[in-house]
């Protein structure tokens, strides 16, 4: 089997991959590469180019944040059919604001987030498919930040504490 | 007539006034503690009486939301007089109450309460609300699967003599309710109030006992009639209404409404209406010990939904703004309170009316919150 | 102490009094976690030891003379005759106290009160138990009772989540647990350097398992923040409400519904609760400060 037909077989078990249409199942395969990743390996650094967007197939993704004097914080892991680096399709600081590990060995797809981009600029119909699940996944993202940020499990004194 | 022959269970006769001082002496000689209303310090209260004499003759009140005083009219009735703000809720379920007291020694804990005679209270003079209220407290407090034994001791040895409403204050609103203003059963014996004479109804084997020797008679249709007259009469007094036929739903489908808030605006929180109203029963358990940690005592004592206290729990308050606390009260008391105990909390005695500083008057909030929800 | 006469009185007649305790005294004291510990007990009078019986889900008051009663959830196995275990957070006037109590000390008890899990209603079924922080010690006796009678369940699920990997209660029995059929599944809602595990809140994490609306029974217990948004996924995944059991807490001082305090709308969370099916709460569970 080819490297893009074990891709193919991949991505097709992912709900979202299989609600759309083949041709557009092939673009997708077009400009996505499978990449096994072993434990610890670095995706990316915070500060780096964004490139591309990974959708973990296994393994675990976490993702962490250096804070000077705090040293590094995990703020979230991504579980197979989660995906990370959503926001290279639309980038606006053109660079990774959180460090990406593998935590344990793993399979991710990588895609071209510039490639990804032209295909929706030719194709809009595909174009707002893929918006539309960047929009559910921000949602998402968002309401568990919001969560996290909440500290729901804090007792009271961590709740007020400066 | 004088005779050895006491009169019937369900029977009405009528007695001189005077000879009423003979029930209260035979109760007295049974060692019940007679509680009726009196007047003290410019207000009226419910505190020992041991003559007719005792009781607020001549006076009347003039209640509004927010305003009572006590008139002295020179009437000759003793039992006009509507409620002030005390009730009989005090008595069955005392405002502090010592629970257990316990020592410590080297071994431990032990029990040094002492055991406190419980006291055989007659009530004189419950109007049809406050029997009403009696009643519903009797369901919180004595239910098939909790008893508190403090009430249920006081309640057993209470004596009730009954009033029949025929001069309703102007925060009134028992009809509505349906809890008056005619006292119907529950009582050991009740009581109208006529210019000449007292018309008792017997309701109990006590209450017989207590015209042991005293002069009656059997009631004749005048009397009769005249006890009717007189509750017709205090019927079409009340104007006061509260329409209960859309509760509890319109509180429960719509405790959403911003109106809870501009009750919130004007409320004080004071618990003034709770301490007043003769069927709130909340209370706190408190715990205090001696400064060398060798006794320390629990008692029960009133609490309120309107403490800010109230529903704190470590990790803060559930209802720390003034609205919700407000709503908690009312869509409990005319809401809630049925899935609880099967009818609704309010026997419309109207005190929380009256003693609210803030002027808030519950019958106008439920249609003024009509109003908001079918705009 | 009580004298050895009230103490069988206490056991055979009516009490005289409300609030009444009986006394047990602290045989073990297992620390759980920063600023909380489970508290073993025995009742000081062996009758009432070998009386005492709880369901999974109840709890009980305990009680501090001088200080006063706090409402603690028993954590232990209900099999175990011996002694009855609470997990206890210390972080009021009570509990503080009792974080100060050592083995042998003595402390008044009163229970159990409260509606429980329904154990029996869910057999058949899958059970995914969603809960988090000091939520789960109240879940731990229904864990045990799945695993005794691990045949009578479907597939049974347990997401837990706590603040940090050091706020995660019984970490050293996930694997037994996993050993007896439950797939243990753990997230934190901040990650460090020692953790490996999800990072993430348990609401989240629905969308890795699939649940069978049809025959999933969900129990959860935690912030009721956690809970509401537990109860959001659910619902989003065509759980039906009635398949949903949630454990509530509140201020609590007689736990037997009659001093008022728990009220939450016509529920006294201590006798009608704190296990409640959630169509009975549906229609106000969300209404502010209510």
């Amino acid at each position: 089997m080819t490297d893009k037909d074990e891709l193919k077989m991949e991505l097709q078990k992912i709900p979202w991959f299989q609600e759309i249409t083949q041709a557009h199942l092939e673009k997708i395969v077009e400009i996505s590469r499978l990449r096994k990743v072993k434990a610890d390996e670095i995706l990316f650094k915070e500060g780096d180019r964004e490139d591309c967007l990974y959708v973990v197939i296994e393994g675990r993704i976490a993702l962490d944040i250096f804070i000077p004097h705090r040293g590094k914080v995990r703020i979230y892991t991504a579980e197979p059919w989660d995906v990370i680096g959503w926001s290279s399709v639309t980038p606006t600081v053109h660079q990774r604001t959180a460090g990406a590990t593998a935590v344990v060995d793993g399979l991710i797809v990588g895609i071209d987030s510039k490639k990804l981009r032209e295909a929706c600029e030719q194709d809009h119909d595909l174009g707002y498919l893929v918006m539309r699940r960047l929009a559910n996944i921000v949602a998402s993202r968002l309401l568990v930040t919001r969560l996290q940020l909440i500290d729901m499990f804090a007792t009271p004194e961590e709740q007020y504490a400066k | 007539m004088p005779n050895d022959i006491l009169p019937e269970i369900g029977s009405t006769i009528t007695i001189q006034k005077p000879a009423f001082n003979s029930i209260l002496a035979h109760l007295k000689e049974d060692g019940y503690l007679p509680i009726g209303p009196r007047v003290k310090n410019e207000s009226l209260v419910y505190e020992t009486i041991d003559n007719l004499e005792d009781l607020p003759q001549g006076y009347s009140t003039v209640q509004k939301p927010g305003y009572f005083r006590l008139i002295h009219t020179g009437h000759t009735r003793y039992f006009d007089i509507t409620h002030g703000a005390h009730s009989w809720k005090q008595f069955l379920f005392p405002s502090r109450l010592e629970l257990f007291t316990l020592h410590k020694n080297h071994a431990g804990w032990y029990d040094t309460t002492q055991q406190a005679e419980t006291p055989r209270y007659a009530f004189i003079g419950v109007r049809a609300c406050e029997l009403a209220a009696i009643h519903i407290q009797d369901n919180i407090f004595m239910r098939a699967d909790f008893t508190d034994p403090v009430y249920r001791a006081r309640r057993d040895r209470a004596v009730i003599i009954s009033v029949n409403c025929t001069h309703p204050a102007e925060t009134c609103f028992c009809t509505s309710m349906g809890t008056g203003p005619r006292v119907k059963n529950g009582f050991d014996l009740n009581l109208t109030e006529l210019d000449d004479v007292f018309v008792l109804t017997i309701g109990s084997d006590l209450a017989r006992k207590l015209l042991t020797s005293v002069p009656f008679e059997d009631a004749r249709g005048y009397a009769l009639n005249n006890v009717e007259h007189k509750i017709e009469h205090a019927e079409q007094q009340i104007r006061r209404t509260l329409d209960t036929k859309d509760l509890p739903e319109l509180i429960l489908d719509n405790l959403d409404n911003p109106y809870w808030n501009e009750i919130g605006k004007r409320c004080l929180s004071c618990a003034n209406c709770t301490q007043v109203c003769p069927t709130c029963f909340c209370w706190d358990a408190v715990d205090t010990m001696s400064l060398d940690g060798q006794e320390t005592k629990r008692e029960r004592v009133w609490d309120s939904c309107f403490n800010p206290g109230y529903s704190y729990q470590a990790g803060g308050n559930t209802r720390p703004t003034i609205y919700s606390r407000y709503r908690q009260w009312l869509s409990h008391k005319l809401g809630t309170w049925k899935q609880q105990y099967g009818t609704l909390g309010c026997v419309g005695c109207g005190r929380c009316i009256t003693w609210c500083p803030a002027e808030i008057d519950l019958t106008e909030e439920i249609v003024n919150l009509r109003n908001e929800v079918r705009r | 102490m009580i004298t050895a006469e009230a103490m069988i009185e206490n056991v055979t007649s009516q009490p005289k009094t409300l609030l009444q305790p009986q006394w047990a005294e602290i045989t073990n004291i297992t620390p759980e976690a920063e600023g909380i510990s489970t508290y073993w007990l025995k009742f000081q009078n062996q009758i009432e030891q070998e009386a005492y019986r709880f369901e999974p889900g109840q709890f009980n008051m305990l009680y501090l003379p001088g200080f006063g009663e706090s409402a603690i959830s028993v954590s232990s196995d209900p099999e175990d005759q011996q002694k009855i275990g609470h997990t206890i957070r210390f972080v009021g006037n009570v509990t503080r106290a009792v974080s100060r109590l050592k083995v042998g000390d003595v402390v008044g008890v009163r229970g159990p009160f409260g509606t429980y899990w329904p154990m029996k209603q869910m057999e058949g079924k899958d059970v995914f138990i969603a809960c988090g922080g000091i939520g789960l010690p109240p879940l731990r006796p229904a864990i045990y009772h799945i695993i005794r009678n691990r045949e009578k369940y479907g597939k049974v699920t347990l997401l837990y989540g706590a603040r940090t990997s050091s706020d995660l209660m019984f970490p050293h029995e996930y694997e037994k647990w996993r050993k007896a059929g439950i797939d243990v599944e753990v997230t934190v809602d901040r990650g460090d350097a020692n953790w490996n595990g999800r990072v993430g809140v348990v609401p989240m994490w629905f969308y890795q398992f699939r649940l069978d609306h049809r025959k999933v029974n969900i129990l959860t217990c935690g912030p009721e923040i956690m809970i509401r948004f537990v109860i959001f996924e659910a619902m989003a995944r065509r759980i039906p409400s009635e398949s949903i059991y949630v454990s509530l807490e509140r201020n609590m001082k007689c736990g037997q519904g009659s001093c008022g305090h728990c009220q939450m709308g016509p529920y006294f969370i201590c006798k009608d609760g704190p296990v409640f099916r959630f169509d009975e709460l549906q229609s106000f569970f969300n209404v502010e400060e209510f």
